[in-house]
């Protein structure tokens, strides 16, 4: 029954999880080619860069609450004040999150942020300042949303801690099992 | 429940959120019936901690609703005890309160041009923030200033004749890195600003500039440069003027304005030079 299930479990948001994926693939790919093959700095930039912001406002806004239930954003409240907002869905719907996307999310976020480093090294070692610029905005935006979700993670383990905790001790959750059973 | 969302959320873009999720009822109704179908695919990925409970949340509608309440009145309350005051639990799309993370992807995608295009008008129109400067910008995002530093990254480089990657690059380092070190100059002279802000508000400013270095481009005439370059550049100091000048004490204004003036007279001397 167990292998059966393991078989038989999918990614929950294939869509989600294929744009997540896109936009940091075609950004990463465009530079590694363009560097290669075409000389022209000014495109390279504009192109690499718009990729890299169109997948950090991807990641934050769409994927980030589809695939985890994440997401996060800064305001400034009445007082002038800076205020950081984590935001993520109660213990229970955490729960049910599915296992694959998360785990797609989360590598990719990593990896991405790799491949960018690896890019700079590269940029520095042949001593392409302008380059370097372009592995620096596009590395930049890649760790803000490493930083944000993660934070948006911790509170969200607490929610279900909450929620487990909440389960097992509620009377309530007894009699909605019995009579679950009855029915 | 119903004070987290209250106290956690505040300005303007929570009225934003409440008024586009009041619009699309129906989208939240659609959406909340497509969460029903993907609960039983999400089942099998965590048998061990939530079978029993999950099936019976979808075998029994009724009963889900009930089950709900209990659920989340015992979530809130350790949350409340606890003090956090930085994280707004959302139920989801299932319960009682709909919130950003179960609206649809066009809700979100309106609300970040409305932003834009708000924040745009308070450069190009007549600031009525000027008497209570922090008020502009509150609700900042940095789209706007990456689209004019890129925009006009590129005017310059078509414009220039040679070397326009480096032209390109120049302009961009001295824009980015100029906007984050005057954000800093005025943190550093004690001044109360927020940093993204003051990004925002920097990059913003250069609208006025963006249109001069395209009609700049477009004539060859060099009296006219003149002419465009220092009237753009007299309408980005005016627009920039009422946040610098209040984030620091009177005493200290020159020392916080300067740079900005500076950075925005090196921008028009980049305009006016590369033909």
């Amino acid at each position: 029954m167990s292998t059966q299930q393991e078989v038989t479990e999918n990614y929950a948001n294939p869509k989600t999880c294929f744009f997540h994926v896109l936009f940091k693939a075609s950004a990463l790919a465009f530079y590694i080619l363009s560097t290669l093959f075409v000389n022209n700095f000014v495109i390279i930039f504009v192109i690499t860069v718009l990729l890299a912001a169109l997948d950090f406002w991807v990641v934050k806004n769409v994927s980030g609450r589809i695939l985890v239930g994440l997401r996060w954003w800064n305001e400034i409240n009445d007082e002038g004040e800076s205020v950081w907002k984590f935001e993520c869905l109660d213990g229970e719907s955490l729960a049910r999150m599915n296992k694959k996307d998360s785990w797609l999310f989360w590598w990719t976020l990593y990896l991405a942020a790799a491949a960018w480093i690896i890019l700079g090294i590269f940029s520095l070692i042949r001593l392409q300042a302008d380059y370097l610029l372009v592995v620096g905005v596009c590395l930049s935006l890649s760790i803000a949303n490493i930083i944000g979700f993660t934070k948006c993670n911790k509170d969200a383990k607490k929610n279900i801690q909450d929620w487990t905790r909440s389960a097992l001790l509620s009377g309530s959750v007894r009699s909605h099992l019995q009579s679950a059973f009855g029915v | 429940m119903s004070p987290h969302p209250l106290h956690s959320s505040s300005g303007v873009s929570d009225m934003d959120e409440m008024a586009a999720t009041h619009a699309h009822a129906h989208a939240h109704a659609h959406a909340a019936r497509a969460q029903v179908v993907v609960l039983p695919s999400a089942r099998p990925s965590s048998p061990p901690r939530a079978s029993i409970p999950v099936s019976s949340s979808a075998y029994a509608p009724p009963q889900t609703a009930a089950a709900k309440l209990p659920f989340s009145a015992a979530v809130s309350a350790p949350t409340s005890a606890s003090g956090s005051i930085t994280v707004a639990i959302a139920s989801s799309g299932l319960g009682p309160e709909p919130s950003t993370l179960t609206e649809p992807v066009w809700d979100t995608v309106k609300r970040d041009l409305a932003r834009i295009v708000s924040n745009l008008k308070l450069v190009v129109f007549p600031n009525p923030f000027r008497e209570d400067p922090g008020k502009a910008l509150r609700d900042w995002d940095l789209w706007g200033p990456f689209f004019f530093i890129v925009l006009l990254g590129l005017i310059l480089s078509w414009s220039a004749t040679a070397k326009k990657s480096q032209v390109f690059a120049v302009a961009f380092a001295v824009l980015a890195a100029g906007a984050i070190v005057l954000t800093l100059n005025v943190l550093l002279l004690g001044g109360n600003i927020i940093f993204f802000q003051s990004l925002s508000l920097l990059g913003y400013c250069l609208f006025p500039l963006d249109v001069g270095a395209l009609i700049c481009m477009l004539k060859d005439s060099v009296i006219l440069k003149m002419v465009v370059v220092t009237v753009t550049l007299a309408w980005s100091s005016w627009a920039a003027y009422p946040l610098m000048s209040a984030a620091v004490n009177p005493k200290r204004k020159a020392l916080a304005l300067y740079p900005v003036f500076l950075m925005y007279i090196s921008v028009a001397c980049l305009i006016i030079a590369i033909d």
